[in-house]
């Protein structure tokens, strides 16, 4: 196998001293057991791949996509290793090789036929001309009610967006291997939103826009942090920090404050802020392997039933779904359950 | 090597068993620089199941390699002749805790830190603080005799051992030691599996002692111009009486790394020392605090910073918990590579060891810092290198070689933590050599077809640079 990618990380591979650290939270590791399934084992399949000590086997691939790229390892890791760059690079590879999923295809031709993961080509919100660049994003894009109170959410604070036309930011072209796709998927993007600054809605897109795009991201949180008045919800809530929110843009206080300031009390669960446990939703496996993803869930929603709270809160529109499917499937088991709520439900229930 | 797949899988369960290509290799390799695959990685579940195992393998005379988390930094659970690779995670249970009686009693592939987080309620711990304990298991702390920054007061894994089931080669399964704190005459023979590195039996289960959580600490820092004034001071410390509950020195090319990788504006001074008390009551700590300042400002120790507040006592350590990444991020093309990783001198010795090992690096071309847990008398070191070089690991070999040679000459040990294996055993086996046929006549009498992590400690190759393969591609 070609390991062009790889090759450009072979240094960062040996700054891996194999140490295990990563083993701590990592929430497939902690799901099947196997060495292999932590991110120390990744980074060695990895290597492996690239000096062709290991053979390029669907099964090898397999595993380095069973990650939901939450980070944990790299908030973990005593060496500071990127672990997230070294498996998307090998994912970039084994694609390349022709180890894809069809599903993952299908997403990226999607993206490619429509500009989102849907393939949705009715819909949408809708155009305007406004004040501040708004980059709305697949997720928010297919849930035209939830966005469309995000959007007046932001009218009542004050804040008037722009919508444009956008497409997907590339995310997903980038995390599950098409790396040459996105190449000429940045042209698109730049064109449909040229916009040099922005306020987004997805966490993750806000790191890829600043990432990939070099836009200057700002969430919307953190805008409406600043005008959002003090609200008496009187509710008690726990608060699940999304992985792209907490490790990837270090965004920890803002959220814990505007339950705070909506009038919530807080309950934190055992893992919170830049060591929280991933959701499940992340990295491909939600398409890729589901029960994978089913179980790295259950594992979360019930730490959150353990604080007593009444509502999880996240803001992120993957970890709500996932987290919402869980919390039925705890339910089912006849174990206690909670209410899941993305963070706009409670600001809009707030300010109505 | 011939392994009846099938008859493992009857025993532990299909699940539990991998010949996959790829999890061979992942279990091939593990915090050090060697590599070598086994023919089968086996999860057991219970001490019935290891014993099953160990029975068959004994009858095919096949190599068993009991495994924790695998961050042994010696090539420990790295299978040089093949075999079983037996990974203990699965047994994570924390069975018993009697704070009344000071003890717990847990399965081997429960790790410290969940042990801890189980113990704190109950206002207890489990002394040894590796710094790998977030990760590492309680059967290889067993493994290594492991200990950490506190073994200054607390001692190290072994004086935390009251006894353990172990399977022994035959598969038979023994209790050894007790559940008291004293237990008189007779062979010792639990302390005998502390530090035998999976090479005498299996540990499934493991009764510990438990010490109380102290309730008050303190963390200071200080500052030396001349390295000598720090091992003084330490040398001063250990004398005195006073107990602090750690004492970390950092030498100035890990001062320097710490700040060219993160700009931590730490002072250019030969030594930085860190130094915590603890205990039931807080005049005491204050005490001992102040006690311990004096001496070092009796040794010319400068710009003494001490805090019991949480976060200034965060701020205090960082630059020792930094130095990790920052020794990684040193110089771009340079990696940390886990050899002459540990080793321990009569702390009368430290400064004199930590400006030999500067000589040596230099004289063989290579970067090497110093660091450790001082008050114990414990030096850590990375070497930095091009991995890619044969003539690194030909410097790296000589260098490792010559620092231990001054280790032996000043009484030291070539391991105070981290344990022998592979890369250690050269050094090891001529500061041992007058115990090494007893060594493997024990190792004989217990393992008589040498199944039990064949090949390491007195039986380890005689050059460790070509045991096995290296984890690195050596191109040039
Ligand atoms: C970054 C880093 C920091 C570290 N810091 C410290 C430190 O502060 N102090 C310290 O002492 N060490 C330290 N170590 C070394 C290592 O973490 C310790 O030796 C640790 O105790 C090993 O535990 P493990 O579960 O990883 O064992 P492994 O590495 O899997 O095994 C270690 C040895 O024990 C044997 N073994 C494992 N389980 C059993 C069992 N059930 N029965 C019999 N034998 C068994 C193995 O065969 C092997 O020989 C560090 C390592 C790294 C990489």
């Amino acid at each position: 196998m070609e390991a062009k990618n790889l090759e450009k990380l072979e240094n960062e591979m040996y700054v891996c001293i194999r140490c295990a650290y990563c083993f701590e939270e990592c929430p497939v590791i902690r799901e099947r057991g196997w060495d292999t399934d932590g991110a120390r084992g990744k980074v060695m399949l990895s290597y492996g791949l690239m000096t062709g000590d290991l053979e390029a086997t669907q099964e090898v691939a397999d595993r380095l996509f069973q990650c939901t790229t939450c980070g944990d390892c790299m908030e973990r890791c005593p060496s500071n290793v990127t672990v997230v760059d070294i498996i998307a690079a090998a994912r970039a590879d084994l694609v390349k090789a022709g180890f894809s999923s069809e599903t993952h295809e299908r997403v990226i031709q999607n993206v490619k036929d429509t500009g989102n993961i849907y393939g949705d080509t009715e819909g949408g919100i809708e155009g305007k001309e406004g004040d501040t660049p708004l980059f709305v994003g697949c997720q928010y894009q297919s849930r035209p009610n939830k966005t469309k109170k995000f959007i007046k959410i932001l009218e009542k604070l004050g804040i008037d967006a722009t919508i444009s036309d956008e497409v997907c930011c590339g995310f997903p072209m980038e995390i599950l291997g098409f790396v040459d796709d996105f190449d000429e998927h940045k042209e698109r993007f730049k064109a449909a939103f040229p916009h040099g600054e922005a306020i987004t809605m997805c966490p993750t897109c806000t790191v890829f826009l600043r990432e990939g795009h070099d836009i200057e991201a700002r969430h919307l949180l953190q805008a409406i942090l600043e005008v959002l008045p003090q609200g008496d919800l009187g509710m008690k809530v726990t608060y699940h920090d999304p992985c792209d929110f907490s490790r990837g843009l270090k965004i920890i206080d803002e959220p814990r404050e505007i339950i705070k300031r909506l009038g919530c009390e807080l309950i934190e669960m055992e893992s919170n802020k830049d060591g929280s446990a991933c959701c499940g939703g992340g990295g491909g496996i939600l398409m890729s392997d589901q029960e994978l993803s089913d179980d790295i869930s259950l594992y979360r929603i019930r730490q959150a039933v353990a604080t007593g709270a009444e509502v999880l809160v996240t803001t992120c529109s993957t970890c709500e779904t996932v987290l919402k499917k869980a919390a039925k499937t705890v339910a089912e088991l006849g174990e206690d359950t909670i209410t899941v709520r993305n963070i706009e439900d409670l600001i809009w229930k707030a300010l109505k | 090597m011939d392994v009846d797949i099938e008859r493992l899988r009857s025993i532990v369960g299909d699940e539990n068993v991998s010949d996959r290509a790829f999890d061979l290799y992942v279990y091939s390799s593990d915090a050090s620089v060697h590599q070598a695959k086994p023919d089968v990685v086996v999860r057991p579940g219970t001490t019935e199941e290891v014993q099953d195992i160990v029975r068959y393998a004994n009858e095919k005379k096949i190599p068993i390699v009991p495994r924790g988390a695998g961050s042994g930094m010696s090539g420990h659970t790295v299978p040089i002749d093949g075999g079983i690779v037996l990974d203990m995670k699965r047994m994570d249970r924390i069975m018993d805790i009697k704070p009344e009686d000071v003890l717990v009693r847990v399965e081997a592939g429960v790790v410290n830190d969940d042990l801890n987080k189980a113990l704190k309620p109950f206002g207890v711990f489990f002394p040894p603080t590796p710094s790998s304990g977030n990760i590492c298991t309680i059967g290889g702390m067993i493994g290594t005799n492991a200990s950490g920054n506190r073994a200054v007061k607390y001692g190290a894994t072994r004086d935390s051992i009251m006894g353990m089931k172990v399977v022994m080669a035959n598969g038979e399964a023994l209790d050894l030691g007790s559940n008291t704190i004293v237990e008189s005459a007779g062979y010792q023979l639990h302390r005998l599996i502390v530090g035998s590195e999976g090479t005498l039996g299996i540990v499934t289960e493991a009764t510990l002692r438990l010490a109380p959580l102290p309730k008050f600490r303190m963390i200071g820092v200080v500052n030396f111009d001349r390295l000598e004034d720090a091992g003084n001071a330490i040398s001063a410390i250990a004398a005195s009486g006073v107990k602090p509950s750690m004492l970390e020195l950092m030498d100035h090319v890990a001062i320097k790394a710490v700040n060219t990788a993160l700009d931590m504006g730490l002072p250019d001074v030969e030594a930085i020392v860190m130094f915590e008390c603890n205990g039931m009551a807080k005049d005491e700590v204050d005490r001992d605090m102040e006690r311990v300042q004096e001496i070092f400002k009796e040794h010319n120790g400068s710009g003494i910073e001490v805090s019991d507040d949480p976060k200034e006592m965060a701020r205090i350590y960082a630059g020792r918990k930094k130095l990790f990444p920052s020794l990684s991020r040193y110089k771009e093309g340079l990696v940390s590579t886990s050899l002459a990783d540990d080793m321990a001198v009569p702390i009368s010795q430290i400064a004199a060891t930590i400006q030999k090992i500067h000589e040596i690096a230099e004289n063989n071309g290579i970067i090497m810092s110093a660091y450790g847990h001082a008050g114990s008398g414990l030096i850590h070191t990375k070497i930095l290198i091009d991995p890619s070089q044969q003539s690194q690991w030909d410097a790296s070999a000589k260098a490792v070689d010559e620092v231990y040679k001054f280790i032996r000459e000043v009484g030291g040990t070539t391991s105070g933590e981290h344990g022998i294996a592979l890369s250690k055993a050269p050094a090891w086996k001529e500061e041992k050599a007058d115990q090494l046929e007893t060594m493997r006549a024990i190792k004989k009498a217990l393992d008589p077809n040498n199944i039990l992590n064949p090949h390491k400690l007195q039986d380890a190759p005689d050059d460790w640079v070509t045991a096995t393969d290296l984890r690195y591609k050596v191109r040039g």
